[in-house]
Parts: structure tokens; C-alpha cells; sequence
């Protein structure tokens, strides 16, 4: 039997737009396990991005428990929460949000500074996760010297820098072409795969979807379908 | 997040908005620079005010003809002030009539108990020649039975005139070493106005003035008549009872003179006094000034939340990046508010610079009228303080601002375009 690594229970998020609320998710139960790779899949204004948002320990739910390793984060406060965010998870977004101002490097450097590890230790981490994606030669770089891809690599490096357990990605391939697209999910697939994370992505692309181990499918804020994805796809080569 | 990154961070978000940042800087050093100048100006009259009161005896008092209530308020005693012209009675009863200080005045004094020493003297200016060259030189007749006793100056070589003295004179050492083309010395022989005087003494200052007894000053000093003197110095004998001497001597004066207090047509003034009060007065003027700067300096700290503020805008996004990737709230805090420091801190170092070389050009600009004879003096205080209240005014400014930054929600902030 599988670990479970993140659990909703009961949640609600209702977002207030003036004197009307709108729910964005309605009463989700849903457990994710130690090591899997889950789509959540879904329409736009389904909700996906709301649950990612949860998930993601970026967001609280207005009703409901959210257990990460066993621990309800609602009841954390935003400092224990952010130490969770850091050591814990690893974001990949569709708009890569890489600070504009900083080099490749320093961006991939930034999460263990906020975690405190020493200078030399944490150059070293970085420079390794850097080279993992192939961006060696161009950690100098800002990310507006770097193409689509190579700013997909870089945010793919920092959320790889400090070894967390779950790997969060967002729509990861939305603002790329369909090679460097393929190019990312391949590379999340091994870190599946290979390095054992358990990786939540969140797409709308159903192709996409098809490397996935299991999938969550939601439609007007409510799962309609939990299943284990039986046709995997997986890398070529 | 270790502090040391907070602070390269911050450094990096000044130096990634240089033209904001520096235009707040601006700001900053404008405010600390005016500050810096006021204070210095202020210190400096402060240094020259200490210095002249040093030299001040608190048992000397000047008597002159004329009296206005601002006597000699801003200048030292025969440098001016008194209405030598005004008032009416006892001596001024006619309006044709000179009023004067003379020897029926000095006879009066004599006859008070608390004064210890009287030294009339007349001032005006005579022609010199030395070696061919010629001049024009202030000229001082003392009584020199007394001066050497009643006066402040030190010597620097020589001695002080003494009763037996008649044409022999003592001179400042500004006209001795850089009047002429060729120093004088002592023993050596000047001439005024066509008469020959030997000097003898060398005073310790930087005036061209020259002090010869009185009965030789009236043969050299144009229009003055034998017995009537510019202002008559008297030494007390208990400076503890200056206030009421002052009183016994007026008291004495008025009816010697025939004038009431309404009428009262001379000044006794205590240079010590009057340096004390002219402290008071310089002290309210640079509390003003300063309370102007400080307008400067908080237009400077409403600069700064601005540019904290539109940069907690601008940097939304990369908040919650931040956050989104483990940066807890103080870390944000401290991020801000190290920004704001910093662009106090460099607003304050720049200022100082400025505030400095302002100080410096002043005394050149303004020296005779505003009373910066002395210069003004930049102490290492008032730099601290510049700095101190500068960077303090980045934290106050960018502190809501800070605060704001580190309560952002991570998702509302990654949301933000």
C-alpha cells in the first residue's frame, strides 16, 4: 500500500467578487501518493489551478483540511508554510517566473539561500542542477538572453535545487513549441521515474496528460474522475 | 534568510531602478546636505562665540556716548551700535551739541568704590610711513597708566605701554609682519602722521591696529578734542556684582549727566553680557534654520515610501516568486526595508559631502554679514547624526511599505502582471 503524501479533505474555495461568491472548488476529497505522477486535468475555469494553488501550500482553502505528510497546513502559519513551500516542493510554472533581474545561476541559487545553506555548498547544488538540464554554459545568462526552453530549463533547476519531494508544474509546456514542449514532460517523466519525486502537473493538453500515472479530472470545481492512466506514454529514446 | 543576503538583495533591487533610486537619493541629499550646512554654520558661530567669550573679561565694561536699545547688540564693543547722535538732556540738551563721554564722566567714575580701573580711549585712523611706504591704520589712544591691567590682548613680543611711556606705541602683529614690504620689529620707528614713534610691543592677534598713549593719540587722530573720549573701558573689582555695579555706575552717570532713564543719552554694556545674550539669539535663529532643513529632509522621506511603495508594485510578481519558492514574510521585510536604508544611507553619505562643501563655500560667500568670521566646523557629531537620521528616515519611510511587501498572499501575489 502507497504512502499518502498529500490529502484534501473536504475543501472548499469560494473567492468573494464583491458581494458574490464564487466557488472555485466545491467539497474535493482527493489523496495523492508518495512517487506518483498525477495529471489534473480539467477545462478552463475548472478549477485546476485552484486545487494546484492548495496543493502547492501557496493558498489556503476556505473550508476543508489540507494534510501534507500527515500535517493539516491549514492551521500553519505563514512562516512554517513557506519553510514547507521550500524544502518540500519545487514549482515549475507555464510563465516560468524567473526573477529578470538575476543570472540563470543566481535564480537557481535563490531557494537555498532561503533555506540558509552555506555559500560554497549551495553554488555547488546549483551548478549541478544546471548542468542536469544542460545550461552550464549559459548560467551567466539573464533570463531575457535565454529562449522559452532554456527559461523552462532554468525553472525546472530551481525547483530541482533543493531536492524536494513533490515537483508542482503548471501548465508547464503552455508557452513552449511542441519539440521543446515534449523536451519538458520527458524530462519531468524521468523525474518521476528516475529520481522517484512525485510529480503533480497540471494541464488542460490531453496529450500531455498521457504520461501521467493517474489523473484527476475536474469539471466545475468538483472531481469527476480519479483514474490510474493505463496507456502511460513514455519517453522516446 | 541570512541578513547578509537580505542586504544583497536589496542592493541589487537599488541598483536595478538606478534612476528612481537616485532621484530619491536626491531627495535624501538635499534634505541631509541642508541640514549639514545649517548645523555646521550653527556650530561654527557657536566655536567663534565660544572663542570671542574667552577672551571676553567678565569684569570689564565699556562706556560710550549715545544710547539706542540695541546697543552694540551685534558687534564688539567701538565697533559700532550705539546712537552715538540720540537721546536728549544733561549734555544733550541742545541739539547743535555733541554728546560725548569726557573727563567730567571719568571724575564721576573715580568716585565709585566698586570700580577698580578706568582706561579712556579715542579711535580713528592716521596716515603711517615706513621705509618709504605709507598707510592707513587704525589708531587707539589708551590711558597707559592702566591698559596693561585692563586689557585682554596677550603680547607676542615686547612689553605694554607703562606711565612714562610717551611717544612709543604698541601695534597688532598683522600690521607688523605683513603691512609693510619689510617687517617691523621692536625698537623699530614708525611714523604717524609725520611724528616718530619707537614700538615696543608686539600684540598677539591678527589686527593692523596700532595703541599709543592718549595724550600722544590726540596729536595724531584728526578732530578730536583734548578730554573727550570715543568710550572709556572700566574693570570692576567683584565681577559677582556686574548687574549691580552696572546699576550704581548708570545711577551715577545719570546725574552727573542730567538725564533720567527715558532720556539717558550713553551705554555701559558688559561685553560678556551681550555675547551671552547674542548667544541666545543665535541659538533660536539656528533652531529655525534648522527646523526649515528638516522640512527638506522629511520631503526626502516622503520620497522614499513613494519609491518604497511603486517598488512593492513593480516587484509584485517577483514577491511571490519569492515566496512561492521559500522566502518567508521577514525575509521580504528585510529585503524592503535594507532597500530603503541603503538609499538613506548613500542620500546621507552624499549629503554629508555636499552639506560639507556647502559649509566650506559660506563663510566665503557670507563671512562679514553673517558672522562666520570664524568658519563653520562640520563636526564628526553631526555627520554621525546626518547619518544615523538619514538611514533611520529610509527605515521609518519604507517601513509600511516593507510591511506590505511581506504580507502579500504568495498566490494573489503571482498573479499580479
Amino acid at each position: 500500500m502507497k504512502d499518502t503524501l498529500i490529502a484534501l479533505d473536504g475543501v472548499w474555495k469560494i473567492y468573494k467578487m464583491g458581494e458574490v461568491e464564487v466557488p472555485a472548488l466545491r467539497g474535493v476529497d482527493v489523496d495523492i501518493n508518495k512517487g506518483d505522477f498525477v495529471a489534473i486535468i480539467g477545462a478552463s475555469g475548472s478549477g485546476k489551478s485552484t486545487m494546484m494553488n492548495l496543493v502547492g501550500c501557496l493558498d489556503l482553502p476556505s473550508k476543508g483540511k489540507i494534510f501534507l505528510k500527515s500535517k493539516d497546513i491549514t492551521t500553519l502559519p505563514e512562516s512554517d508554510l513557506a519553510a514547507l513551500r521550500g524544502r518540500t516542493i519545487g514549482f515549475i510554472f507555464q510563465q516560468y517566473n524567473l526573477l529578470q533581474n538575476m543570472t540563470a545561476f543566481e535564480n537557481v541559487l535563490l531557494p537555498l539561500e532561503l533555506q540558509d545553506m552555506g555559500d560554497g555548498k549551495a553554488s555547488e547544488r546549483a551548478k549541478e542542477v544546471l548542468k542536469l538540464v544542460g545550461l552550464s554554459d549559459k548560467m551567466h545568462n539573464r533570463p531575457s538572453q535565454l529562449s522559452g526552453g532554456e527559461q523552462q530549463r532554468v525553472s525546472i533547476a530551481r525547483s530541482l535545487v533543493g531536492d524536494p519531494e513533490i515537483i508542482l508544474a503548471d501548465e508547464p509546456t503552455g508557452a513552449l513549441d511542441s519539440v521543446t514542449g515534449r523536451e519538458v514532460i520527458e524530462t519531468l517523466y524521468r523525474l518521476w521515474k528516475d529520481e522517484g519525486k512525485t510529480v503533480i502537473m497540471v494541464t488542460h493538453d490531453l496529450h500531455l496528460a498521457e504520461y501521467a500515472h493517474t489523473h484527476i479530472e475536474l469539471k466545475d470545481g468538483k472531481i469527476i474522475k480519479i483514474a490510474k492512466n493505463e496507456k502511460q506514454k513514455k519517453p522516446r529514446g | 534568510m541570512k541578513l547578509h543576503k537580505c542586504l544583497k538583495h536589496a542592493f541589487s533591487m537599488v541598483m536595478h531602478s538606478k534612476l528612481r533610486s537616485w532621484l530619491t537619493i536626491l531627495g535624501i541629499v538635499i534634505g541631509v546636505a541642508s541640514v549639514i550646512a545649517i548645523v555646521s554654520i550653527g556650530e561654527g558661530m557657536q566655536a567663534e562665540m565660544e572663542s570671542r567669550m574667552s577672551t571676553m573679561a567678565g569684569d570689564i565694561l565699556t562706556l560710550s556716548a549715545g544710547y539706542s536699545r540695541g546697543a552694540s547688540m551685534f558687534g564688539p564693543p567701538g565697533e559700532g551700535g550705539g546712537d552715538r547722535g540720540g537721546g536728549s538732556g544733561g549734555k544733550a540738551t541742545k541739539e547743535s551739541e555733541k554728546i560725548v563721554v569726557d573727563k567730567t564722566d571719568v571724575q564721576a567714575l573715580k568716585s565709585i568704590a566698586e570700580i577698580l580701573l578706568i582706561n579712556p580711549q579715542i579711535r580713528g585712523n592716521a596716515n603711517i610711513s615706513y621705509m618709504g611706504q605709507e598707510g592707513s591704520v587704525s589708531v587707539t589712544g589708551i590711558d597707559q597708566k592702566v591698559w596693561s591691567q585692563i586689557t585682554t590682548d596677550n603680547l607676542k613680543e615686547g612689553r605694554f605701554l607703562d606711565s612714562a611711556d610717551k611717544n612709543v606705541i604698541v601695534i597688532g602683529s598683522s600690521l607688523a609682519e605683513s603691512f609693510f614690504d619689510h617687517p617691523l620689529g621692536i625698537n623699530q620707528v614708525l611714523t604717524i602722521e609725520g611724528r616718530s614713534f619707537r614700538i615696543v610691543g608686539i600684540l598677539d592677534d591678527d589686527s593692523r591696529s596700532i595703541y599709543m598713549p592718549i595724550q600722544a593719540a590726540y596729536t595724531v587722530i584728526e578732530d578730536k578734542d583734548m578730554d573727550v573720549y570715543d568710550s572709556v573701558t572700566i574693570k570692576i573689582k567683584d565681577e559677582d556684582q556686574l548687574n549691580e555695579t552696572m546699576t550704581k555706575i548708570e545711577k551715577k552717570l545719570m546725574i552727573i549727566r542730567h538725564v533720567t532713564a527715558k532720556t539717558k543719552d550713553f551705554s555701559l554694556t558688559s561685553s560678556k553680557l551681550m555675547a551671552a545674550t547674542r548667544e541666545a539669539m543665535l541659538s533660536t535663529l539656528n533652531t529655525f534654520l534648522l527646523a526649515i532643513a528638516a522640512v527638506s529632509l522629511i520631503v526626502g522621506a516622503v520620497g522614499v515610501a513613494n519609491t518604497m511603495f511603486t517598488s512593492v508594485l513593480e516587484k509584485t510578481k517577483d514577491i511571490g516568486i519569492m515566496k512561492a519558492i521559500g522566502a518567508r514574510n521577514s525575509d521580504i521585510m528585510l529585503i524592503f526595508l535594507f532597500n530603503a536604508a541603503l538609499i538613506g544611507l548613500v542620500g546621507g553619505i552624499l549629503g554629508i559631502v555636499l552639506g560639507s562643501i556647502l559649509s566650506g563655500l559660506l563663510p566665503t560667500l557670507f563671512g562679514s554679514t553673517m558672522m562666520l568670521r570664524g568658519g563653520t566646523l562640520v563636526s564628526l557629531n553631526s555627520v554621525l547624526l546626518a547619518i544615523a537620521v538619514s538611514v533611520g528616515v529610509g527605515v521609518i519611510a519604507g517601513a509600511i511599505p516593507a510591511y506590505q511587501a511581506s504580507k502579500l498572499k504568495p498566490v494573489d501575489a503571482l498573479r499580479y502582471e
